[in-house]
């Protein structure tokens, strides 16, 4: 794809989209400098992003798995809802932190797998089939609470939040994923068949690929970042709110289009998710600073959408 | 090269000017910003109602007369917890002299017992959090009590007997469960009166509308509509108007709030009943920070807002005695 791009004389294009969500959190970081160096590097600010990273960035790092096989899912949110609800329940109800902890990855990731396999068996559209599943699963979390909140968690999984050498685990655990999922991506079969169904789904099946298995796993891996996601937001705000996460998965395609990967598929990777990921609190954290109206914030947020996906067509139509 | 990267420069820079624009006309007595004056922070947790549109305009205007004693800042949180968590944590960073808050829900306790902790004063707006004492006041109505009111109130119009429907407010929230509970205490007190346990509509006009035109559709007679707030008062009116075009007789309807210039007209004219005030705490919590930061203690850690029935008979002195009711 970068090659079209040269051959239509835009060599340097690739390079800006390919670094695009670098190129515009530095902008970001320097116009943070010029507004209010005082409070945005203030240390204990540091502290705060990193806090507010977690969430955001394990589910754009999910998503990047299922963009990147030319899918999206809409459904993020509302799993992050449900099994907010159900770690919450379990905890509240005496169960130990490991069986909760484990039933809630379990969930996660048969929830992600089934959706990837619906999206497989049925052929349609992901964003329909995610779409479907984020009402229903939205409705499960009420059903499941009875309409209500589950309270009494107490600080049981404060150590998910707690600083370990200086940056809290919350934080690890998402470089960490981020690592894991880099390799996974660029150095195993089934991180190239995921490039290759969202690159040319019709050459991968020629191919021979097992295109269902490939989408299953994507799902899947999207399944269990939502739940890890679930767990450090559970361990934040201490409850089970069956409304939890509504509309998460904005921010989190928001992060993984900044970050440069392609919403057709086959294009981008993690790393570039992290950066987007970093970006979007970086803004919400600046505009929160500056005082900016949180409607306004969501207009410039979706220019901002507009902006990335325009940076990655530019040289790229036939 | 350099005019596409122009282009973002200049983008940036736009969001950057920008956002030093809203900070200035979103926040009051900011134009003359001194390092030293104090801050006062205020964490809404949404703007989306009339109530909570009285309770900004009633917030910022208190804070406004502050303006020589503080600054003063406000973030909504769009009713999301986790949005609300992270506005706190980031409020922090900036040092209050005092936090407001209003909270979405019990999941923003973590982040405000963080500020409390941090000895930030904590004014609780309107909705406080179960088993935690972290905060320095509480400022807010009694839910419950204007329920049991609600409830006297259409005991009497009915005289004991009849079928009344419910329309609900968001399930999970204290709000909620008290204009709820404080009602079907009175009702429990009355077993020639049915109720009938309405769907959750949001608070939101449009949903009690489509709720109640297909509740109509199954011919029940009910005798009175009690909606958790009057948008969803007026929502049930107005689908009862469309499925009744001659009239007849209508049921009684009766809301909760009381903050909208609309609702006090439809009252007037008799398309409402009756409704109950539901004070916003912002002046008052104003007013108590303004206090803190002179060094005076809070005298009291609860203070309740008192709440007052508006019916034909009062509309008018109610309007004289609020005039900044939502238009």
């Amino acid at each position: 794809m970068a090659l079209s791009a040269r051959k239509l004389g835009f060599g340097w294009l690739s390079h800006v989209q390919r670094y695009q969500g670098l190129i515009g959190l530095l902008l970001l970081l320097v116009v943070a400098y010029s507004l209010d160096a005082k409070h945005f590097y203030d240390p204990r600010n540091l502290a705060n992003i990193l806090n507010q990273l977690a969430v955001p960035g394990i589910l754009a790092v999910g998503m990047t798995f299922v963009i990147l096989t030319g899918g999206i899912d809409l459904s993020v949110g509302s799993l992050l809802g449900l099994l907010n609800c159900v770690v919450s329940t379990w905890i509240v109800a005496g169960t130990g932190l490991v069986p909760s902890i484990a039933y809630t990855l379990f969930l996660g990731i048969a929830i992600g797998g089934g959706i990837g396999y619906i999206v497989s068996a049925t052929r349609l559209q992901p964003f329909i089939v995610t779409l479907a599943a984020m009402v229903s699963l939205r409705g499960v979390a009420y059903v499941y609470t009875n309409n209500g909140t589950v309270s009494g968690l107490g600080d049981k999984l404060n150590f998910l939040i707690a600083p370990q050498l200086g940056i809290p685990l919350s934080a690890w655990i998402m470089l960490g994923l981020t690592g894991v999922s880099a390799l996974v991506l660029w150095g195993t079969v089934f991180g190239r068949n995921v490039y290759a169904l969202g690159g040319n789904e019709e050459a991968a099946r020629y191919a021979g690929l097992r295109l269902t298995w490939i989408r299953v796993g994507a799902y899947a891996a999207n399944g269990l970042c939502v739940a890890i996601a679930a767990l450090i937001f559970t361990a934040r705000n201490t409850n089970g709110d069956p409304s939890a996460g509504t509309a998460y998965e904005l921010d989190a395609i928001t992060a993984v289009v900044v970050g440069g990967t392609s919403l057709l598929g086959g294009y981008g990777g993690v790393l570039g998710t992290f950066v987007g990921a970093m970006f979007i609190v970086c803004l919400n954290v600046l505009l929160i600073l500056k005082g900016v109206n949180t409607y306004v914030g969501m207009g410039w947020k979706g220019l901002i959408i507009l902006i990335a996906v325009y940076l990655q067509s530019v040289g790229r139509r036939r | 090269m350099r005019f596409e990267i122009g282009l973002v420069a200049a983008l940036a820079m736009l969001v950057g000017c920008s956002g030093g624009e809203e900070a200035k006309t979103g926040t009051t007595g900011s134009e003359t910003p001194s390092t030293e004056k104090a801050l006062v922070v205020f964490s809404q947790a949404n703007s989306q109602d009339p109530w909570r549109k009285v309770f900004d305009a009633e917030t910022k205007a208190a804070a406004a007369k502050h303006q020589k004693h503080f600054e003063f800042d406000m973030q909504d949180a769009a009713g999301d917890p986790g949005k609300q968590n992270n506005i706190v944590d980031t409020f922090i960073v900036k040092q209050p002299k005092v936090l407001l808050i209003s909270p979405t829900d019990d999941g923003v306790k973590p982040s405000v017992e963080k500020a409390f902790d941090a000895g930030i004063p904590v004014i609780l707006l309107d909705r406080d959090f179960k088993g935690s004492d972290k905060f320095t006041a509480y400022i807010g109505g009694d839910n419950k009590d204007i329920g049991r009111q609600a409830g006297e109130y259409v005991a009497k119009r009915l005289n004991g007997k009849g079928t009344v429907l419910m329309i609900q407010g968001i399930a999970q929230i204290g709000p909620t469960i008290d204009r709820r509970g404080g009602f079907m205490e009175v009702m429990a007190k009355h077993p020639g009166i049915t109720v009938i346990e309405g769907d959750d509509c949001g608070y939101q006009r449009q949903k009690a509308r489509s709720y109640m035109e297909t509740f109509l559709q199954k011919g029940q007679k009910i005798d009175c509509v009690y909606g958790h707030n009057d948008e969803m008062a007026i929502g049930a009116r107005l689908a009862w108007d469309a499925a009744n075009p001659s009239g007849g007789a209508a049921p009684i309807f009766v809301g909760i709030d009381a903050c909208q210039q609309e609702v006090v007209d439809l009252i007037k004219s008799g398309k409402l009943d009756a409704t109950f005030k539901y004070p916003t705490p912002g002046a008052a919590g104003v007013e108590l920070a303004a206090k803190i930061i002179k060094g005076e203690k809070p005298t009291e850690k609860r203070m309740i807002l008192p709440t007052e029935i508006v019916t034909k008979e009062t509309a008018d002195a109610y309007m004289t005695a609020n005039p900044n009711l939502a238009k």
